[in-house]
């Protein structure tokens, strides 16, 4: 057994479950416990283990800490700071922890977040003093950032291009074996679906696996004709496959038109159209692009990467910038706009990528165009009306960005002239509109500009501070959330938070990561310190909870970067081993006392009537016992369709399904029909008596019919505790039989002698 | 079998046109036959008086073949069996008036047809087991749930018939609801002058035992012998009384409407709802709640949770009569009291409709249509209507707003019937055992419900119902002396399997499944847990719903056995062939011989070549009983059972049939025949023309389907087909 613990696993279910019972049946059985006294030797010698050991344990986060704060003053982190919520979540958590323990290092890294939530505050006030700034000297690095962002999209789309390429060769081989099918489902229905499903594990497209494997189900119980399973898969399978490469294409090669598709797959662009409209109402793709006047469709991602939004509003922050600058600084922004726009088009088409490789320089421009902006409003050169100015300065860029062209070019064309229909419209109405309109521009400038500087709000946060009703405040949030500007945080109080998207940079990571290490680790040093004091019996599980704390605290810390390179690595790798050989020691110790751990016996186990504790165990846990894995195996000739075993089974996990197994009646010999009840035995034998020929098929009926049915089994539910089988009234030992293929108790028995013989 | 059949024909004054000269040379050859009879009026004295000689000849083993059995079996039973101490139980009857003679005018085939169902109930009379009827002595006290009207009248009624009472009241007074009413129309009369008399006959009453601050946990045992456990006052002790019978009568419940916010009950004092409007009215303490103001201005609410999803489906019927009585007592109190009727609809049924227009005159205004919001201003309360006639909003403050909430079942009902037993309606009153003919009884013999738990009533109808549940008690107890009934299903227990398929669908949940834990031990061999059912007798209704699914005969009725019917079968089938194709219909005893004897009466035609068996319910009839009918002989085979939710039996037999037919029909298909020889058809007496439509539909497709598998030779060969 190695001892280390590294990351919690994830325990399947069933496995838990069986976990779950060796500890509670051996509970319900705690009077064979182990004598006092041996217990009491198991707490000293543990207590005397781990004596030693704990001083360290006790004292590296604290010089851990204060490595992080040395690191972080010296390499200016609270600079790096710029995400405010991030830097308020940090301060709570320290304040939380440093009402529990007070350290040096704690306060100094509380008062280094709280200078720099003040100053934030402060330059957020002083913002209107501020000297102007040159915009042209602002935005220059922004060719550079554009050309490191555009290298790492080069380089996303050589990798995908290789990708590509890959599939397509992959897709040879499919569309040929597809052909094939098609031809062979006319012929062979069974074969083909089997010949698909194959496929169906290449391109794995989840409603095809389903539908097969259904009405694959469904031919063997005889739930559908054949002539109706082969119209199944002439017909659904088979565009459920072109579906599956679809998929497969959208996945592996990229975007594509239906045209395309149909090229590549070898298809008519019909049939690729067809099956195309379903998937789109089925979510599962959408269209992102229009090439030769054909919608270019791709997968729906589950989440639009971190990046992709904030570029999306640098390019929009830039086009509204553009509105008001002339000479060089103009050249430079429409350059950065037309390069930032294709940047866009192409990462949307790739879908996902590494964010990484882009982050850093998207975050840099960011900070430009947030800078760039500021120097717009600072600027007084611009001659245009008060509420364009206004405009800006709230940070509107996505409304500038056509609909000002429409308000401010349009707009009085409509006045003065006629549209197309020869219709004008009324001055007054023109007026109405314009200031609604602004009104709402402005008012959600106002919003944005307040998130983005205050951090994540609410909209009670919001319409407290900017004094707008709340009503309208949340349909601004709501209207800007449609358009990306704003994104769902998480909520305080039951309000909802929005912020603005965000990526946050290596400092801010560090201290999220470090501030939350140090609020889940105050209250554990507290508790380890009195645990080992006064350890006794009952606290055992609480110690290894502390330890696992520890454990994997310690194992976090050790991957924090500030700078490049990580904190007090000496500190962290020392106290590896004594952390590890503490909770060795605690597992240990937990493992021979009674009172964490139950002595359980194979005897007892073998013994357990799984009935009789069944209520104990299922008030206890919610659920029956596992008893081992294994099937059930369904003896028609035994069975009277009573349904006692559905009635009786603790788990649900056995049916009487109404569907009638009538050709198996007639193989039953004599002695068969001999040992069953005589009424029941009476029903067959009028029954063979009428009959003109074998029924070949089985009756499905639309409704239950007491007394006939076919039993079936959910395996994932059967906990083998065999009361079906007890129950079944059916003639000779009843109708169900339990195949035990792995018995808890056996399993059980076999580990102890390995131990034993170890 | 030895046992000998006398058979008697009755002519009905010489009316019939049947040949009995034919009939009788037939019969008398019929094996097991002594001898066959034929009256001119059975039904008179000298008629009674030979058959009386001929029950007695040959132990009560007489088939009678005369008009229905719904008139005649009563009158032989009565002036027979109860008068001279025969034992008529083996009797059976057959209908050679209103199924034979009355509808066939071809004289030879409704001979044929009567002859062919002589032959059949003639071989169930040879297997027949007599039945006798015992009664055990039982306590003649009876425990009433609820003190309120219902509750007090019934125990009154009870204690008149002689019975001993215990009322259990869970609020420290009798008199429910009703006691808080200033006037009850159309009698003019408080709750309180109501009542009096009758609180005060119980007081007097030495019979009646009152029991106040007491609740019902649950109730063990059946009719006779139930034990009532209860808790009293703030103590958790739990008391056992026995008594033989219960009657529930825990009233309503009214709803509190704090959930509609648009009325702001429970957040505005001045809203308040209908009954407690009533008290105040009662009390002589009408005034604003909020501030003891006078009263001048009220705005009443209908359907306020009634005639809603959400809260109540349907009307709770009383709540416009309330109103309007509270609307005239409070002018009565005061007459520049200005009342206002926001209605929906007004429904006041009876006589009720004469205190409508007397509100009418006196100035109470109705507007139709809805009040959207309560609220709130200077200290006022105001109120937003909408008058849907008008298609306008109104707003005015009212020092009142009083709410119609509606009637919802009391609370614990379901914990009752836990253990009482009765079924729950989908609106959460206790059901009836069937709503047409049984509406005092529940599901559970010995409990009877009455008052505003079963539905909401006026006071009025919750005396009678009182009365009339207290009436089937007396029924049922005769003063202590419980009729083990004689007609029902026995169990073999050595034979039971305990599949437990009766006690799933039996209708009324009789037969318990009993764990053997004993014989567990004695069987060494196997872990099995063996079940055994239990059926008691005094609850069965004879239905033989169990009979037809149970797998091993062990639970079988004991007037119609398994081997009773299937030779039943085999004898009225004895002459069908292809050439005269038979259909033979499975008829229950309730709605369909009710609607195939109306058909008589009303002497309708309908083709002669069908043939009729009865059965109790048509969930008698199992799987292997409508095949034998095919076995032996039959084109086609249908039952007449019950409308669907109409099952007398207060459950689901007719359903069971359904399913048999249903299953019969594809196992037919499926072997080789044709499913449509078997359907299923609902009778409805108001609509005798039914069963004419389905023996027609069924002997059109005996005629066109042809000779069966059986005629052919070709039944059984399945073996020697290849496909």
């Amino acid at each position: 057994m190695s001892g280390t613990v590294e990351q919690e696993r994830e325990i399947p279910p069933k496995r838990q479950r069986m976990l779950d019972m060796l500890m509670v049946l051996g509970g319900l059985k705690e009077e064979q416990a182990i004598p006092l006294s041996r217990v009491k030797e198991e707490i000293e010698a543990l207590k005397a283990g781990l004596t030693p050991l704990i001083s360290e344990i006790l004292s590296f986060p604290d010089k851990y800490n204060k490595a992080f704060l040395e690191t972080a003053e010296r390499i200016r982190l609270a600079e790096q700071l710029t995400d405010h919520g991030i830097v308020t979540e940090a301060i709570t958590r320290l304040e939380e922890a440093l009402s529990i323990r007070r350290t040096d290092a704690l306060e100094g890294l509380l008062n280094l977040l709280r200078s720099t939530q003040q100053k934030d505050e402060t330059t957020a006030e002083e913002r209107p003093e501020r000297p102007r700034m040159d915009i042209g000297q602002v935005i220059e690095p922004l060719s550079g950032f554009i050309e490191t962002v555009e290298d790492a999209i080069a380089g996303y789309e050589t990798e995908r291009n290789k990708q590509a390429q890959e599939a397509l060769d992959r897709l040879h081989g499919l569309t040929e074996e597809f052909r094939n099918l098609v031809r062979l489902a006319s012929e062979n229905p069974e074969e083909a679906l089997d010949g698909l499903r194959k496929m169906g594990t290449i391109t794995r497209y989840g409603p095809f696996l389903r539908n097969a494997g259904q009405i694959r189900r469904a031919l063997k119980e005889g739930r559908v004709t054949p002539a109706r399973f082969a119209e199944l898969v002439q017909t659904n399978m088979l565009v459920e496959m072109i579906r599956g490469l679809i998929m497969f294409v959208l996945n592996n090669v990229g975007s594509k038109t239906v045209m395309q598709l149909a090229e590549i797959l070898d298809l008519e662009p019909e049939r690729v159209q067809n099956a195309i409209i379903t998937m789109i109402q089925r979510g599962e793709i959408k269209m992102v692009g229009v090439e030769e006047g054909a919608p270019v469709y791709a997968r729906v991602l589950g989440t639009v990467p971190n990046t992709l939004l904030v570029l999306k509003r640098i390019s929009q922050q830039m086009r509204s910038l553009l509105r008001n600058a002339e000479g060089s600084v103009r050249d430079t922004l429409e350059d950065a706009v037309g390069r930032l726009t294709s940047c866009l088009e192409k990462l949307q088409r790739l879908g996902q990528y590494d964010e990484a490789a882009i982050a850093e320089a998207v975050n840099e421009m960011r900070e430009i165009a947030d800078r760039a902006t500021e120097a717009a409003l600072s600027t007084e050169s611009s001659a245009d009306t008060e509420e364009l100015r206004h405009l800006i300065s709230a940070g509107l860029e996505a409304f500038a960005r056509f609909r000002l062209r429409i308000t401010l070019e349009k707009g009085p064309n409509l006045v003065e002239g006629k549209n197309v229909y020869g219709e004008s419209l009324d001055p007054e109405v023109y007026r109405r509109m314009m200031d609604t309109y602004l009104e709402n521009e402005i008012e959600r400038g106002f919003i944005l500009v307040l998130i983005r500087e205050l951090g994540a709000m609410s909209v009670k946060d919001i319409s407290e501070r900017t004094k707008i009703p709340p009503d309208r405040v949340l349909q601004h949030v709501l209207r800007m959330k449609r358009d990306e500007l704003l994104t769902i945080a998480g909520e305080e109080h039951g309000y909802v938070l929005y912020d603005v998207p965000r990526t946050p940079n290596e400092a801010e990571v560090a201290i999220q990561t470090i501030t939350a290490l140090i609020q889940d680790l105050a209250p554990a040093m507290r508790d380890l310190e009195q645990l080992v004091a006064e350890l006794t019996a009952k606290d055992i599980g609480r110690l290894v909870n502390t330890l696992e704390a520890f454990s994997k605290a310690r194992d976090k810390m050790a991957k924090i970067t500030l700078g490049g390179s990580a904190i007090a690595s000496d500190t962290i790798e020392a106290v590896r081993e004594s952390i590890r050989s503490a909770l060795a020691m605690a597992y240990r110790t937990r493992a021979r006392i009674p009172s964490t751990r139950p002595k359980v016996t194979i005897d007892d186990l073998i013994d357990v009537d799984v009935p009789t504790v069944m209520d104990e165990y299922r008030d206890m846990m919610g659920y029956a016992p596992l008893l081992g894995f294994g099937t059930i195996d369904w003896d028609q000739s035994k069975c009277l369709g009573c349904r006692s075993c559905e009635l009786s089974c603790p788990e649900d996990a056995i049916f009487l399904r109404p569907v009638i197994d009538l050709p198996e009646f007639f193989e039953f010999s004599e002695e068969v029909i001999d040992r069953f009840p005589s009424v029941r035995a009476m029903f067959y034998r009028t029954l063979r008596g009428l009959a003109v020929k074998r029924p070949t098929s089985n009756i499905v009926l639309e409704h239950d019919a007491p007394g006939f049915g076919h039993v079936e089994v959910d395996l994932w539910l059967c906990v083998a505790c065999r009361t079906c089988v007890r129950r079944c009234p059916g003639p000779e030992g009843g109708a169900l039989e339990l195949d035990l293929k792995w018995s808890l108790p056996e399993v059980i028995r076999h580990l102890v002698t390995e131990q034993t013989s170890e | 079998m030895d046992s000998k059949v006398a058979v008697v024909l009755c002519t009905c004054g010489g009316t019939l046109q049947l040949d009995y000269e034919s009939l009788r040379q037939e019969i008398a050859k019929e094996e097991g036959v002594t001898g066959v009879t034929v009256m001119d009026t059975l039904c008179q004295s000298e008629g009674l008086e030979a058959l009386s000689q001929i029950l007695s000849d040959v132990d009560g083993r007489v088939v009678i073949a005369a008009c229905t059995s719904q008139k005649l079996q009563p009158r032989v039973d009565n002036s027979l069996g109860q008068g001279r101490g025969l034992n008529t139980s083996l009797t059976h009857y057959v209908n050679i008036r209103e199924h034979c003679a009355w509808v066939h005018p071809d004289i030879e085939e409704a001979t044929k047809k009567a002859l062919d169902m002589i032959r059949g109930a003639v071989a169930a009379t040879r297997l027949a087991q007599p039945l006798q009827v015992a009664s055990k002595a039982v306590d003649a006290h009876v425990t009433v749930i609820g003190g309120g009207i219902a509750g007090i009248e019934a125990a009154l009624s009870l204690s008149s018939l002689g019975y001993k009472v215990t009322i259990f009241e869970v609020t420290d007074r009798l008199g429910g609801h009703i006691i808080s009413l200033p006037v009850i129309a159309p009698t003019g009369k408080s709750g309180a002058e109501l009542l009096s008399g009758r609180l005060e006959a119980i007081e007097k009453d030495d019979n009646i035992t009152v029991m106040t601050n007491t609740r019902v946990k649950f109730v063990e045992g059946e009719m006779g012998n139930f034990e009532v456990h209860y808790l009293q006052g703030e103590s958790e002790e739990e008391n056992v009384l026995k008594t033989s019978a219960v009657v529930v009568a825990t009233g309503f419940r009214e709803f509190k409407p704090t959930e509609m916010e648009e009325y702001q009950y429970g957040r505005n004092p001045d809203v308040i709802t209908q009954f407690e409007l009533s008290t105040m009215l009662t009390e002589g303490r009408l005034q604003r709640p909020s501030d003891g103001g006078p009263v001048k201005e009220v705005v009443m609410v209908q359907c306020v949770g009634s005639r809603s999803e959400d809260y109540k489906r349907d009307c709770s019927k009383l709540c416009c009569t309330f109103a309007i009585d509270n609307a005239l007592e409070l002018i009565k109190n005061d007459p520049d009291i200005h009342v206002r009727i926001i209605y929906m609809d007004i429904r006041v049924p009876f006589e009720n409709e004469l205190i409508y227009k007397e509100s009418r005159e006196k100035g109470v205004d109705y507007i139709r249509g809805r009040v959207s919001m309560v609220w709130r201003e200077n200290d006022k309360t105001r109120v937003r209507i909408y008058d849907s006639l008008l298609n306008q909003y109104f707003e005015t403050s009212p020092d009142l707003v009083v709410l119609s909430s509606a009637v919802l079942p009391p609370d614990g009902l379901y914990e009752l019937s836990e253990s009482l037993g009765f079924a729950i309606e989908y609106d959460g009153h206790i059901k009836e055992l069937y709503g047409k003919l049984r509406r005092n009884e529940t599901r559970r013999r010995g409990v009877v419900a009455v008052g505003a738990v079963t539905r909401p009533q006026f006071v009025s109808e919750a005396i009678v119902e009182a009365q009339a549940g207290a009436l089937m008690i007396h029924n049922e107890l005769q003063g202590g002396s419980v009729e083990k009934i004689a007609r029902g299903a026995l169990l073999d227990v050595d034979e039971c399997v305990g599949c437990s398929l009766c006690a799933q669908q039996c209708p009324r949940g009789v037969p318990l499944m009993i764990e053997q834990t004993e014989a567990e031990e004695s069987q060494t061999d196997s872990d099995k847990f063996l079940f055994k059912a239990s059926i008691d007798i005094l609850n069965c209704h004879a239905c033989g719903v169990c009979q037809s699914l149970c797998p091993t005969g062990a639970t079988q009725l004991n007037f119609l056995t398994n081997e009773q019917l299937w030779d039943q079968i085999a004898a009225t089938l004895r002459d069908a062939g292809p050439e005269y194709p038979i259909t033979l219909c499975f008829h229950c005893e309730e709605c369909s011989v009710s609607t195939i004897d109306i058909v008589g009466t009303r002497r309708l035609q309908y083709p002669a070549n069908v043939r009729l068996i009865p059965v109790p319910c048509a969930g008698r009839v199992s799987m292997v009983d409508i095949l034998k009918a095919f076995e032996h002989g039959a084109s086609t085979v249908m039952i007449a059972a019950c409308e669907t939710d109409r099952c007398h039996i207060g459950g689901t037999g007719n359903e069971i049939a359904q399913i048999h037919v249903d299953v019969a029909r594809e196992i037919l298909n499926a072997i080789g025949w044709d499913g449509r020889r078997v359907d299923m058809f609902r009778m409805f007496s108001a609509e005798p023309e039914r069963f004419i439509v389905a023996v027609k539909e069924m002997t059109e497709r005996a005629e066109s389907l042809g000779p069966t598998p059986v005629h052919k030779g070709t039944a059984g060969r399945w073996m020697e087909v290849s496909e």
